[in-house]
């Protein structure tokens, strides 16, 4: 399998796609266990059964967007997809998501098989290149990337005959700022809406904190290699270098005029949140003096303080 | 417990969200996305929510369905969208095990099922039953963009002929403007007491701004509800995976500044107006 994809596309996938897998997979698991067995007995070697269905989103340009995912269902006896459930899902999701068309399809496993070139080959009517993606559900710690691939197909020229095979494509995360707070919502779990201000704030400073903490570890692994390369312990790589400095110089590019301009607004509007948050504090502090006075000196009727203060 | 205890928690992060999954009994634990048929007939037939309309108490969302009704919210924009939820009861505990979107858009306070909309659900839940989604229709969720989550009037109707003639039934409302504006998840959830009963004096449940256009629509229904106890779950495979996102993510995390966010500042020249 060759390693890496020529075509040029640059794949954007949304977190919702793998959650959507995940508790595909999750749901037919547990479900196709038998009940009685169901907790303990030792992950018994059963079959881990395999997931199916269509991943949707918008293509323009070079750029693919995943964004949604619907299951499918696997027809065993054409080895396939099963078309008239395909096709009745894809009008359903065209009715609330118009923009969304059909760019590939996913399944679990560890590898792609050989036999998923046959499905790949059935989706071709519907989109012309579609894209293939594969999650790999098996838990394993030791692995810190995500155990999600995509694939694309190539037409390669392999013993004289032309065949497709797949080609692995490389992929980003992408997310909107909705996406990104819910996710981040899930991924701590923080506490709910129950939680004080003060528990919201300490989990989202935690939630930067670890950020920061990430970003300080790659600087370190970077810093610890240039070392090592410097005292000739590893051999000099004149490409890596090269794109070491060039992320160093980058660096200058936030020291300009629209940066300050608006940074010192953002720093402004801060201020002047807090400064508001202080005014009604004060003002709340306030009224209860106003309260606690017309009480205390209550002389002839209820409402003697109150109305000449509101 | 997942595996994931067994290796040592050494960021913070890790140990803050074990020490409140402990505190708040959040079960990464998979035996949640078992259906078991009968035991929902069960419940279905015994009508425990009958005797008392106070029942439900706890409402559980998993993370699939959280991240799937807030990407519909949101690619709504200004209008209000809906959608379904599925799920099933356990006791008196609700779990949302997923949800969908429906092909209805409404303006303002005024989101209403047509028949068009029934007979998408229909052909939904057909669909989503092939591929081992079980679990029924549990509730709807609509989005109020902006101002907050509580049930208008109409919403309340709706929720009430629901919770007459679907039972269980759930209502969620979601905010994605504020969500974003204050970078925390804006949900509730709700059901309403049957017609003429008297809730008990409780007291507001938490203070929330409601646009001045809207108040009245607020405090003329608001004893007409009460809201659930929200609580996400999801499963081990989700927690692996979110954890190793967070190896791509923490990225997105730092990068994100509200500076780049441009509807911040539309939001903002809107609250500047309104005070004015």
């Amino acid at each position: 399998m060759a390693s890496s994809s020529s075509s040029g596309l640059t794949f954007k996938l949304h977190p919702l796609v793998l959650l959507n897998i995940s508790d595909h997979y999750t749901r037919v698991k547990s479900q196709s266990q038998p009940p009685h067995s169901s907790n303990g007995a030792a992950d018994s070697p059963t079959v881990p059964p395999r997931v199916f269905g269509c991943v949707i989103g918008v293509q323009s340009g070079r750029t693919v967007e995943i964004f949604n995912s619907f299951e499918l269902l696997y027809d065993p006896v054409t080895h396939s997809l099963d078309r008239t459930f395909l096709e009745k899902k894809q009008e359903l999701y065209k009715k609330v998501f118009p923009n969304f068309y059909v760019l590939g399809w996913y399944s679990s496993g560890s590898d792609a098989h050989e036999s998923d070139m046959h499905i790949h080959k059935a989706l071709m009517d519907i989109n012309e290149s579609p894209v293939y993606v594969l999650l790999n559900p098996s838990i394993n710690h030791a692995q810190k990337d995500l155990p999600l691939t995509i694939y694309e197909s190539e037409l390669h020229v392999i013993d004289g005959i032309p065949q497709l095979i797949f080609v692995q494509a490389s992929y980003q995360i992408e997310t909107v700022e909705a996406e990104r707070i819910s996710v981040d919502h899930v991924a701590h779990l923080k506490p709910s809406d129950g939680g004080s201000a003060a528990t919201q704030l300490a989990a989202h400073l935690t939630g930067i904190h670890s950020a920061i903490k990430m970003l300080n570890s790659r600087i370190r692994v970077l810093h610890h290699y240039l070392l090592a390369m410097q005292k000739g312990d590893i051999p000099c790589d004149n490409s890596l270098l090269r794109q070491v400095s060039s992320l160093l110089r980058r660096l200058p590019a936030i020291e300009s005029e629209k940066f300050k301009d608006d940074f010192l607004m953002e720093y402004n509007d801060t201020l002047l949140v807090s400064y508001l948050a202080m005014f009604t504090n004060c003002s709340s502090t306030m009224n209860e003096l106003v309260d606690k006075f017309s009480t205390a000196y209550d002389r002839h009727s209820r409402r003697g303080g109150r109305t000449a203060f509101i | 417990m997942d595996d994931s205890t067994a290796k040592v928690p050494h960021r913070s992060w890790e140990i803050a969200q074990k020490t409140w999954e402990m505190a708040n009994n959040i079960d990464t634990v998979d035996e949640i996305y078992k259906y078991n048929a009968d035991q929902q007939s069960g419940i279905q037939a015994a009508k425990p929510w009958e005797k008392n309309p106070h029942f439900f108490k706890e409402i559980k969302i998993s993370a699939l369905a959280l991240l799937k009704m807030i990407m519909h919210a949101r690619s709504g924009g200004n209008l209000e969208v809906m959608g379904m939820l599925l799920g099933k009861v356990d006791a008196n505990i609700m779990y949302v095990m997923d949800s969908f979107a429906l092909p209805v858009e409404g303006t303002e306070t005024r989101v209403n099922a047509q028949s068009q909309a029934y007979e998408y659900m229909a052909a939904y839940t057909e669909s989503a039953k092939q591929v081992c989604r079980k679990e029924n229709v549990i509730g709807w969720y609509h989005s109020h963009p902006g101002y907050g989550c509580w049930l208008s009037g109409i919403d309340v109707d709706t929720q009430m002929m629901n919770q007459q003639f679907q039972e269980p039934f759930v209502a969620i409302v979601i905010d994605p403007v504020r969500t974003i504006s204050a970078g925390k998840v804006n949900l509730g959830a709700f059901r309403t007491y049957p017609k003429g009963y008297k809730p008990s004096n409780e007291g507001p449940s938490e203070y929330q701004t409601i646009p001045l256009n809207k108040i009245e629509d607020f405090g003329v229904h608001c004893k007409q509800y009460y809201s659930l106890e929200v609580s996400y779950f999801k499963s081990s495979l989700d927690n692996k995976l979110l954890d190793s996102l967070w190896n791509k993510y923490w990225l997105n995390t730092l990068s994100s500044s509200s500076l780049l966010t441009k509807n911040l500042n539309k939001q903002r020249n809107n609250y500047t107006e309104e005070v004015i």
